[in-house]
């Protein structure tokens, strides 16, 4: 199918969709691929996906497609837009409906060898005790208005009231918890729905794996982070669960019903917005940082549950502790230098990751000389990356990296002529346990879906978005 | 490929490189709400077994119809992730322009006799597509997984 727009590459890294005032674009487009992955890109909708953000009333600098670009509905996942945060809009759909869906890093003091020799054992003590909410509720068992204090307080409340060791909050993406947090713009049916699955994996592409560390690229910044070469690490993928969901389809419904009224008409009704400054704009954000800190109240819980099946296999001296978590479906406030002018927007990172360079303020100390941990998982039997942020993401990205590797088949596609026991057993056969609630679940996310990880991984540290710390490899898979 | 539970109206299942759409159709528009409902039901559980043993009511409004069909969805899905019921059958019983309502016949589900396919996060409006057919109504939605 040929493109019904015009696309040039600047220097193979980076390519450029010119603005055309007759689609209503009021930026250009500029995307981070390498000349493989752009034709791969090319295959779906999400170019001109990138192009329908880039309509958006308020929009700062360009409409960014990062090289795991996909499509999504409404924005592209892999997408960022920054939005003036005065005069410009929020989109819902720019966060997507898991607000907040992120990774969390945890290092263990287990090597590689020990932990192979009872894998299996471990993949199905981690399957019982962390559950991924599909058939079952999770464990955590909290009360209505308890439920608002998580909203409130996020990774915090769950510590203090026993899920997590203190330096838990310390390192995760705004001390997880947002501060502009309103549990009163959280609807009831989205604290019905999310209440139970605090403390729940979820299903899609969310996971929990046992992985090791395969290589570092730069051992100072691994260092740092506390990581050797065969150290086990596990990474956990979900977010804020029905919670998240409902909050994103109350505010589109609401959004579409208020957008007339602020004269904004859109090629996609998915990018349903209004004025960040409007009575609905405020009170969507309110309620998606809510959102926010219940993934990351999700994501700790999460972690508090991996801690005793991990000892309850390798025994009282086995160790977790968090490296960093970051969120990569959020719109954050943030400052900015554009052409020269320091502006404040509201970043829109829909599959993307914010990746600070060293220095910032909002890293956490033990970090800021590196630069902000960058959390890539690729797929359940390939291999997942950690970066660390570098000043060409201030320079160009707002801030901003890649979140994964990217789909390049649908789901039926991935689905169609396997099984999972099949997948099961190629998988065995690379040293990889997968334990899944849904047999569709496996076979869905089977590696050859993906885009090669390595090479989104290429394009964002070529470019000088991210540096390459250390590579990782999984072990132990567990699916929704 | 078609809907695999023979309980289910046919629908068809719409490619989509992260997600997971469905066309869907109705002699009426009542009748493609209805169907719509089913097929959602049956792209996130099995639901062979699932008895209509209670009835449970549905509501939903819109200012206009594609959008009431994407609310009618998303009603049906926080009663089956927010409230845990596995339905059987839908009927709609008003239906007017901005306005549905209807009930869903079904259970508690019960996971070991409800499994799992994937956990539906909402309908959305992306391609949504609600048209008269010959046959009577015609609609394409996309739900994110």
């Amino acid at each position: 199918m040929a493109p019904t727009f015009q696309i040039e590459s600047i220097d193979g890294l980076r390519y450029r969709i010119p603005r055309n005032a007759e689609r209503g674009m009021r930026t250009d487009v500029r995307v981070y691929a390498s000349p493989a992955l752009i034709d791969q890109i090319m295959k779906d909708r999400s170019l001109e996906q990138a192009m329908n953000v880039a309509t958006l009333p308020g929009i700062v600098g360009s409409s960014l497609a990062m090289p795991d670009i996909h499509q999504g509905y409404g924005f592209p996942i892999g997408g960022v837009a920054a939005m003036d945060f005065e005069t410009g809009v929020v989109s819902p759909g720019g966060v997507g409906f898991d607000i907040n869906c992120g990774v969390r890093l945890v290092r263990t003091n287990l090597i590689e060898k020990d932990v192979r020799a009872r894998l299996r054992e471990l993949v199905n003590q981690v399957f019982r005790d962390v559950p991924c909410g599909t058939g079952s509720s999770g464990f955590v068992r909290i009360q209505a208005k308890e439920l608002d204090h998580v909203l409130a307080k996020g990774a915090r409340w769950m510590i203090d009231n026993g899920y997590g060791e203190p330096s838990d909050a310390e390192y995760a993406e705004a001390g997880g918890a947002l501060a502009g947090a309103d549990p009163d713009c959280v609807s009831a049916r989205a604290k019905e729905r999310g209440r139970p699955q605090l403390g729940t994996l979820g299903s899609g592409n969310h996971f929990l794996e046992i992985q090791f560390v395969e290589k570092l690229h730069e051992p100072s910044a691994a260092a740092a982070m506390g990581l050797e070469p065969g150290q086990v690490v596990i990474l956990i993928h979900s977010g804020s669960r029905g919670l998240g969901h409902q909050v994103c389809t109350d505010y589109v419904a609401e959004m579409n019903g208020a957008m007339q009224r602020y004269n904004i008409t859109l090629p996609d009704r998915q990018l349903a917005c209004a004025p960040a400054q409007s009575r609905e704009g405020q009170a969507y954000l309110k309620a998606m940082q809510a959102a926010a800190n219940f993934a990351w109240a999700n994501r700790q819980a999460i972690l508090h549950f991996l801690r005793p099946a991990f000892r309850k296999v390798f025994g009282e001296s086995a160790r977790l502790s968090l490296v960093y978590d970051v969120c990569h479906n959020i719109a954050k406030r943030e400052f900015h230098q554009v052409a020269g002018e320091r502006r404040e927007v509201l970043v829109h990172r829909k599959g993307a990751t914010r990746a600070f360079p060293p220095g910032h303020a909002e890293i956490p100390s033990k970090y800021r000389a590196i630069g902000q941990p960058v959390l890539v998982p690729g797929s359940m039997g390939t291999a997942s990356w950690i970066l660390a942020g570098a000043e060409g993401a201030m320079q160009e990205t707002f801030g901003s990296v890649c979140h994964g590797a990217g789909r390049l088949l649908s789901r039926t596609a991935a689905a169609k002529g396997r099984d999972a026991k099949q997948v099961e057993r190629k998988l065995e056969e690379q040293g990889i346990i997968v334990r899944s609630e849904s047999r569709q679940g496996i076979v869905e996310e089977i590696p050859e879906a993906y885009k090669d990880v390595d090479e989104v991984i290429d394009v964002v540290d070529r470019a000088g978005l991210a540096r390459k710390v250390a590579r990782l490899r999984p072990m132990g898979v567990i699916k929704g | 490929m078609s809907g695999r539970d023979p309980q289910t109206p046919e629908f068809e299942i719409l490619e989509h490189p992260a997600d997971i759409g469905f066309r869907v159709r109705g002699q009426t528009l009542a009748q493609l709400f209805e169907n719509a409902a089913a097929a959602l039901q049956s792209i996130a559980v099995e639901s062979d077994e699932v008895r209509a043993a209670e009835q449970f009511a549905l509501s939903a409004v819109a200012p206009d119809a594609e959008a009431l069909l994407v609310n009618w969805l998303n009603e049906v899905l926080f009663w089956s992730d927010g409230r845990g019921i596995a339905f059987r059958e839908f009927r709609v019983q008003e239906l007017e322009p901005t306005h549905v309502s209807g009930i869903g016949l079904g259970e508690a589900r019960d996971p070991a006799r409800h499994r799992a396919k994937l956990i539906v996060k909402a309908a959305t409006y992306h391609q949504l597509k609600l048209e008269r057919s010959p046959e009577g109504w015609l609609a394409e939605v996309f739900l994110d997984i």
